[in-house]
């Protein structure tokens, strides 16, 4: 059984960082150090001396990181870029989720690539709960907006809730809009005419 | 029928000329629905051409000639039509090391001659003492800003490789670096070192222009496979690039196209900053406020081979790969001026400030020439 590999992460999101080491250690890779987005990357790297770095897509520093190659003197191994071009399927798989990766030259590809499917699979994960976060926030958004444009039509109409709520409804379908948009124009409106 | 094509950039002023082709509606004129794509990192915005996410990039022009000569770790053929821009780099140091040269400069500071020989005397004596060595950053192993760097170096007979270190730094944490004295300078392109100065970081030393007058920056690149299956897109795209910088060129737009990149910018790039970079008069060094120079005029953005030649060479002689006529030829072929705009003028030649003279017909002799010059030292 060969050693540990040791996997950098590089990621200005603590908490994607943390589904990512937590995956990774699920997967048996104990030696995971998450560095952050700031200034002595390469120093950094130097000190860990990883056999795999994961970076966010979105960091400017891969920019750093491809030095590496022209360095190498510097660096303990030289370090080459997983960009074999015969897995398109996995690059586009890696440019989707947001992420690439940077291996030691001469890691064989069996041992890297679950690594990238885990890396992957929790970059999308983490994208998708984000998204959902996302959603719900709206959603109670919505709710609020509704609740205080229901408030006002029934003081405006002396109505009940109920009827409130249908009249608002009406107008949302007749105008072909979303309901919180209908909430938001008569809130807006109200404050006008205030 | 309109074409929607997919442009990746990075955030800097040369990208000028896609906002303006967009902006102004010179693409649609011709057929071409632009989406800009802004991105972080040179490494992205190759390895998104290469894997077909962008169909056209905003690109390094030696990054476009080093992917295409599979210099590096990539190899993927990519045609350049039309060029985005000449200058518009700077070099800005840290308060502490202007200072310094000041005190070993013997002549005119805004002579790089006399800057560069200053800095080495500051490089050996940090040497003598076993301090950090002076660390220089810039953006990108395969980009002129890196290339400017060891011109000035070798002026002061300076090894870029042994005597300093030179670093990649993104640009958008170079104030910072420069703060914190992990960097004692870099040569960076618009807006970047404005934005140092105006935070207070550092001060401009040279223009990018005191050092390579009509340097070569940014091109637009396409895979090469593609580009000529879609030739007509292709030079629609180019030619709205030549249609945006006759508009960007002329006088009575400047303002237009100041409000335009003032909107494109981040938000601590003011108008008065844009207006400098802008200035392609008489440069100013020394105490110069903004990097000014960018030319984005008709003449600066013909893709002449030669500028292809040229960086090929300047990467030979960083070490970056070695000298055979076959490169040369594939470097030049990078350049396609048959499917840019038609400008009938000759395009700009670099002329660097210091060393031998450059003749794309004979790069070993420039090569041997630069090589002695080292030697001699």
């Amino acid at each position: 059984m060969s050693r540990d590999l040791r996997i950098a992460v590089i990621d200005k999101n603590p908490l994607r960082a943390a589904i990512l080491e937590d995956g990774l250690r699920a997967a048996g890779h104990m030696s995971v150090v998450h560095i952050d987005d700031t200034a002595d990357l390469l120093g950094r790297i130097h000190e860990i001396d990883p056999d795999v770095i994961l970076i966010d897509l979105e960091s400017p520093s891969r920019d750093t990181l491809e030095q590496m190659f022209k360095v190498s003197r510097s660096v303990a191994r030289p370090i080459a870029m997983f960009v074999d071009r015969s897995d398109a399927a996995m690059i586009d798989a890696a440019i989707d989720a947001g992420v690439s990766a940077y291996i030691v030259d001469g890691l064989h590809k069996d041992r890297v690539k679950p690594i990238l499917d885990t890396t992957i699979s929790r970059f999308n994960a983490f994208a998708k709960l984000k998204k959902e976060l996302e959603t719900v926030k709206s959603q109670l958004e919505d709710r609020k907006v509704i609740d205080r444009a229901k408030a006002l039509v029934m003081r405006a109409k002396a109505i009940p809730e109920e009827q409130a709520y249908a009249l608002m409804r009406q107008v949302a379908m007749n105008e072909n809009k979303k309901i919180a948009e209908v909430a938001r124009s008569i809130i807006t409106a109200a404050e006008l005419l205030r | 029928m309109t074409k929607r094509l997919r442009i990746g950039y990075v955030p800097l002023t040369d990208a000028a000329l896609l906002h303006v082709a967009k902006a102004q509606n010179f693409a649609d004129a011709r057929g071409i629905e632009l989406e800009l794509v802004a991105d972080s990192s040179w490494a992205n915005i190759r390895d998104k051409l290469v894997a077909g996410y962008f169909d056209a990039a905003h690109m390094l022009a030696p990054a476009a000639i080093a992917v295409s000569l599979g210099i590096g770790h990539i190899e993927a053929p990519l045609l350049v039509p039309v060029v985005l821009g000449l200058n518009g780099n700077a070099i800005t140091v840290s308060k502490e090391l202007f200072e310094a040269l000041l005190q070993e400069a013997q002549g005119d500071m805004s002579n790089p001659r006399v800057t560069a020989k200053a800095l080495a005397r500051i490089v050996a004596r940090r040497r003598e003492r076993a301090e950090t060595p002076v660390t220089l950053g810039h953006v990108f192993p395969f980009s002129s800003h890196h290339y400017q760097l060891r011109m000035w170096l070798r002026a002061g007979h300076i090894d870029p490789d042994e005597e300093v270190r030179l670093v990649v730094v993104p640009p958008p944490f170079m104030v910072e670096t420069l703060r914190k004295g992990q960097v004692d300078g870099f040569c960076v392109g618009a807006p970047w070192s404005a934005l140092a100065v105006a935070a207070g970081a550092g001060a401009i030393l040279h223009q990018g222009t005191d050092i390579v007058h009509d340097c070569p920056e940014k091109v637009l690149a396409f895979r090469a496979e593609w580009a000529l299956s879609h030739k007509e897109e292709v030079s629609a795209l180019a030619e709205a690039v030549g249609d945006a910088s006759r508009w960007a060129a002329s006088p009575s737009n400047r303002s237009s196209l100041v409000t335009l990149l003032t909107s494109t910018a981040g938000k601590d790039v003011t108008a008065a900053m844009l207006e400098r970079i802008l200035d392609t008069s008489a440069s100013t060094s020394g105490s110069a406020l903004v990097a000014s120079g960018l030319r984005l005029d008709e003449d600066a953005i013909k893709a002449d081979p030669a500028q292809a030649l040229w960086l090929f060479a300047q990467m030979v002689a960083a070490g970056q790969t070695t000298y055979s006529d076959a490169l040369a030829e594939a470097a030049a072929a990078v350049y396609a001026p048959a499917l840019g705009p038609p400008i009938p003028r000759a395009a700009a030649t670099p002329v660097v400030f210091d060393g031998p003279a450059f003749s794309p017909n004979d790069i070993p002799s420039y090569l041997a020439a630069l090589e002695d010059g080292r030697t001699s030292a």
